[in-house]
């Protein structure tokens, strides 16, 4: 096609092109002593190595809030969309909620799980109804339980509405189809429905596990003191009244961007092959 | 068993969805409420009122001017964006696309990070950082939402305008325009949502001087130990953006709903469904 009328991108490209890079740049800047708040510049790798420590820990905590969180959203998000592809008013009524939820900011969601699983918290009171002998630290705990179930439920509706849109388009023919060929159940769920929905969880998954190593207020909010997921480390050196602390806040601020483009690279790179694959293409 | 299976798989769906919020729900009208109580001891207003005197009133306020601002940023520029993807009009689409991604795949607050540091340099006010930064932010969604609508829409339409006697501009305007209105308004709704619920970057560039409904939230439930007023801000911050999302679906439904009645009966079931 022709390239006449492609400049009307131009804009939004370079929007995010300055505002991105700027902010990248000046980041990395701050991060080797380049782009001190107060007094000269001088190259210095004093920020990183400081943060060094903490750097390799918060990388754990926000693996490992990331990846299940991302894994139960996929999860719980596909059996959603299952259920959404059956039509009626039900799947209407499921429709709405996950847009619904899709709409509340991740802060409200935080808040309202450190309400329930929280001490004191709603599933605390059942616990304690019914006679138990406690109930567990499930937020500010040892594991990153309430955390990784915010951002479960509230990226599994963000998945089921993207498996939904990408596969009801003649989901009833295939099935209909599969089905005349004497495929069981089973059979259509995991021959036709699975390779159908495969890209759309796989894009929306790598969509919910960068978001997930970026995001900052659900970790902070429900997460434990030690270790710090990057977002968190960085934010709190960041406000550090140690001017000092800032080159080591900018070094876990470059250090989550990296890890989320170590994640997000390969998997843009394979999900091609993932869509040639259930088109039965070649890739 | 056959009926049964849906019935326990949509029951446990909701109760998956809707759960969650539901403690929020009962501490906003919760005037005491003892552990290990179930349900509150006493209903009242009593969080709504602490929450009003931490200024909840003018943080909505301003988040309804942020979102509004970021919605009338983020979705001209969105919409150009996607006009140039949906209808092939660059020769290099995966450039543009790859642009698209970066506000997707870089943390905000690793950029929020670093423009902060320069805009101090700069002068620029605050509160223009943080449109300019969460517009970005929202640009990619209000493209492709755009995109999608241009691709559906054929070119010709515009060129059929000019046939007419339009003018580019009265093309765009009276002819496509009206054409996507629809999934602009999806696109701008998308763009409001970032400015509204965002907390990071409005906390981190705006430096703290520019309290929105998150900002004022989270600096509540982190340490005021009041859940009531927290559960009130909660969800005060909460039922804007879902009523606008939950009236937006619905509309969407009818009008698709009008749109599939109006088809020809000749039409196949399933292409009705499409």
């Amino acid at each position: 096609m022709t390239s006449r009328g492609a400049g009307g991108a131009a804009p939004g490209i370079v929007a995010i092109t300055v505002v991105a890079g700027t902010g990248m740049a000046a980041v990395v800047a701050t991060s080797v002593g380049l782009m001190p708040l107060y007094g000269e510049p001088a190259p210095s790798l004093d920020g990183w190595r400081s943060a060094a420590p903490d750097l390799v820990a918060g990388i754990g905590e926000s693996l490992l809030i990331a990846v299940p969180a991302t894994v139960l959203a996929a999860l719980v998000g596909f059996l959603l969309a299952t259920l959404m592809l059956g039509g009626g008013r039900a799947a209407a009524v499921l429709r709405l909620a996950c847009l619904a939820v899709l709409a509340v900011p991740h802060l409200v969601g935080a808040t309202s799980v450190s309400l329930l699983l929280g001490d004191g918290g709603v599933g605390a009171r059942l616990a304690a109804r019914a006679g138990g002998d406690g109930w567990p630290a499930l937020v500010g705990g040892s594991w990153p339980v309430a955390t990784v179930l915010e951002l479960a439920w509230k990226e599994s509706a963000f998945v089921a509405l993207v498996v939904l849109a990408a596969v009801a388009p003649g989901h009833r023919m295939r099935m209909q189809v599969a089905a005349g060929l004497g495929a069981r159940p089973v059979q259509r769920l995991v021959r036709v429905l699975l390779p159908t929905a495969a890209p759309a969880v796989g894009a929306a998954s790598l969509v919910t596990l960068v978001y997930a190593i970026g995001s900052y207020e659900v970790a902070w909010l429900l997460g434990r003191a030690v270790p710090e997921p990057l977002p968190v480390l960085a934010f709190r050196l960041f406000g550090s009244i140690e001017l000092t602390d800032r080159p080591a806040a900018a070094a876990a601020a470059v250090t989550g961007s990296v890890l989320a483009l170590c994640v997000a690279v390969p998997a843009l790179a394979a999900l091609p092959r993932l869509r040639a694959l259930s088109s039965g293409g070649a890739p | 068993m056959r009926r049964v299976l849906p019935v326990a798989g949509l029951v446990l769906a909701l109760l998956w969805l809707v759960v969650p919020l539901a403690p929020v729900l009962v501490w906003a009208g919760a005037e005491r409420w003892s552990y290990p109580d179930l349900l509150p001891g006493a209903w009242g207003v009593t969080g709504w009122r602490d929450a009003a005197a931490a200024g909840l009133p003018f943080a909505l306020l301003r988040s309804l001017a942020l979102g509004l601002a970021v919605a009338a940023v983020a979705t001209p520029l969105g919409v150009m964006t996607g006009r140039v993807l949906g209808w092939r009009l660059t020769g290099r689409p995966r450039l543009v696309v790859a642009a698209l991604l970066v506000p997707l795949v870089l943390p905000p607050f690793a950029v929020a990070m670093g423009l902060d540091v320069v805009l101090i340099r700069v002068g620029l006010p605050e509160l223009v950082s943080v449109v300019l930064l969460l517009s970005v932010v929202a640009i990619p969604y209000t493209a492709y939402t755009s995109a999608t609508a241009f691709a559906r829409t054929s070119p010709e339409l515009e060129a059929q305008a000019r046939a007419l006697g339009a003018t580019p501009r009265q093309a765009r305007l009276r002819v496509v325009l009206p054409a996507v209105r629809g999934s602009i308004l999806v696109a701008a709704l998308l763009a409001f949502l970032v400015g509204w619920s965002d907390y990071v970057v409005t906390l981190l560039v705006g430096g703290g001087q520019l309290v929105t409904a998150p900002v004022l939230l989270g600096a509540a439930a982190s340490g005021s130990g009041n859940d009531a007023a927290v559960a009130a801000m909660a969800l005060a911050t909460l039922v804007p953006p879902v009523a606008l999302v939950t009236v937006a679906a619905l509309r969407v439904r009818s009008s698709g709903r009008t749109a599939a009645d109006r088809l020809p009966e000749s039409v196949p079931p399933e292409e009705r469904m499409r």
